[in-house]
């Protein structure tokens, strides 16, 4: 577990996997993966999912913990390209009460710290619809620059939408202390929720 | 098969993959893999090979190789990533012979793709990226009409310093078609190289 200031980064197990189907299936999740096809997610392919970045050693998923222990969302990054120390960045909100708020922000911020600061990455790139503006309010928010923006990308609710182009280097990196007191982070003080029953385990199997 | 007026586009079969050896360790490849210098070996390249026949499972892409219209191999241009469901496809090429740079023989091969993923394959939106220490790939893609729509600041790193990653978007509804873009550059079959 690594503590920011209003999240905490920790494995994603447990609860996480748990509450995965839930999020997978959700529009949060696909305004993330845009490039992917809307089309359900069954327990097979979220294991499957978790198991393959799990396996991959230049993709990594991590839950954003909100300070009450509540899951909030998740935040990765995939497809580095190792001679280039670059990846690419993906969050999103899985409790969409977070949707927008400082919380998910300071988990996009503690993701950029740690691959700059931990990973010795030069880069990371990332992207967002152009109509998610939450998202987009976020990215500037934490530094990213706007590199461009790719016409009519992508297939949304019987459109084609833009997709906005996000970047930022290491060297505009201020860190994250300095970013924190920058932006003033405040707390949302969303409420707990209640804990999602965990799956009936076989007692054959516990044994 | 694609008939251009310098090229065709071929299935890539073992008269390309024959040449491998000495392609994958030419300076085309610093070209078309932004920048990379590969020394590389043929049991590598082989081994390569099933990895990607096992990732071609999730990504169907089209990969054709590229011949003079004497039958000579001179590179390979491909459908590397598409999203049936964007109608989006990322396209790669590269011209390994040096004998065949600058002549439009690359261009030539980029007018037939360019058709067939819109004409053939459906596709409403084409893009490709390249670095932008690659003068002769920026100036072809702006004279065959794709706009360029980002520019990813120090994403490549060539030659001991980083460069951009410029990215080029082509919409169905802004190609002309390859007669016309043939008329427009003035494209003419010539005769075969010696």
């Amino acid at each position: 577990m690594i503590s920011g200031t209003l999240i905490d980064l920790v494995p994603f197990e447990d609860e996480y996997a748990l509450y995965l189907q839930e999020w997978m299936n959700s529009e949060a999740w696909l305004r993330a993966r845009w490039w992917e096809r809307r089309e359900p997610h069954t327990e097979q392919h979220i294991k499957k999912f978790i198991e393959e970045i799990e396996k991959n050693d230049h993709a990594k998923l991590v839950g954003i913990q909100a300070q009450n222990g509540d899951p909030i969302g998740g935040v990765a990054w995939e497809h580095q390209w190792v001679r280039m120390r670059k990846t690419n960045l993906w969050f999103f909100a899985g409790d969409p009460r977070y949707e927008g708020t400082d919380e998910l922000l300071d988990g996009l911020l503690m993701a950029v710290h740690y691959n700059f600061a931990t990973r010795n990455l030069h880069r990371l790139d990332t992207y967002a619809l152009a109509f998610d503006e939450a998202k987009i309010a976020h990215l500037q928010r934490a530094g990213f620059t706007h590199e461009g923006t790719l016409r009519q990308h992508v297939r949304w609710a019987g459109d084609y939408v833009d997709v906005l182009a996000f970047g930022i280097l290491e060297g505009d990196w201020p860190g994250y202390e300095p970013k924190v007191r920058e932006l003033g982070l405040q707390a949302s003080d969303i409420p707990p929720k209640p804990k999602p029953e965990k799956p009936q385990t076989d007692e054959a199997d516990a044994d | 098969m694609l008939e251009g007026l310098l090229v065709d586009l071929v299935p890539y079969d073992k008269r390309f993959r024959e040449r491998e050896p000495q392609w994958e360790n030419s300076e085309a490849t610093f070209w078309g893999s932004m920048g990379e210098w590969r020394i590389i070996t043929k049991a590598e390249i082989e081994r390569r090979r099933q990895r990607r026949q096992e990732a071609s499972r999730h990504f169907s892409g089209v990969h054709f190789g590229i011949q003079t219209k004497a039958g000579k191999p001179i590179g390979t241009f491909g459908i590397n990533w598409l999203l049936a469901h964007h109608r989006l496809a990322m396209l790669g090429a590269i011209i390994y012979e040096a004998d065949y740079w600058g002549g439009g023989y690359g261009t030539d091969a980029l007018l037939l793709i360019v058709d067939y993923a819109f004409d053939w394959l459906d596709l409403r939106k084409i893009w490709l990226s390249t670095m932008s220490l690659n003068a002769r790939v920026l100036r072809q893609m702006e004279k065959v009409g794709f706009t360029m729509e980002a520019r990813h600041k120090e994403a490549v790193f060539a030659r001991g310093a980083w460069h951009d990653e410029v990215v080029y978007g082509l919409l169905r509804e802004e190609w002309p078609g390859r007669e016309a873009m043939v008329q427009k550059l003035g494209l003419r079959a010539k005769p075969p190289k010696a």
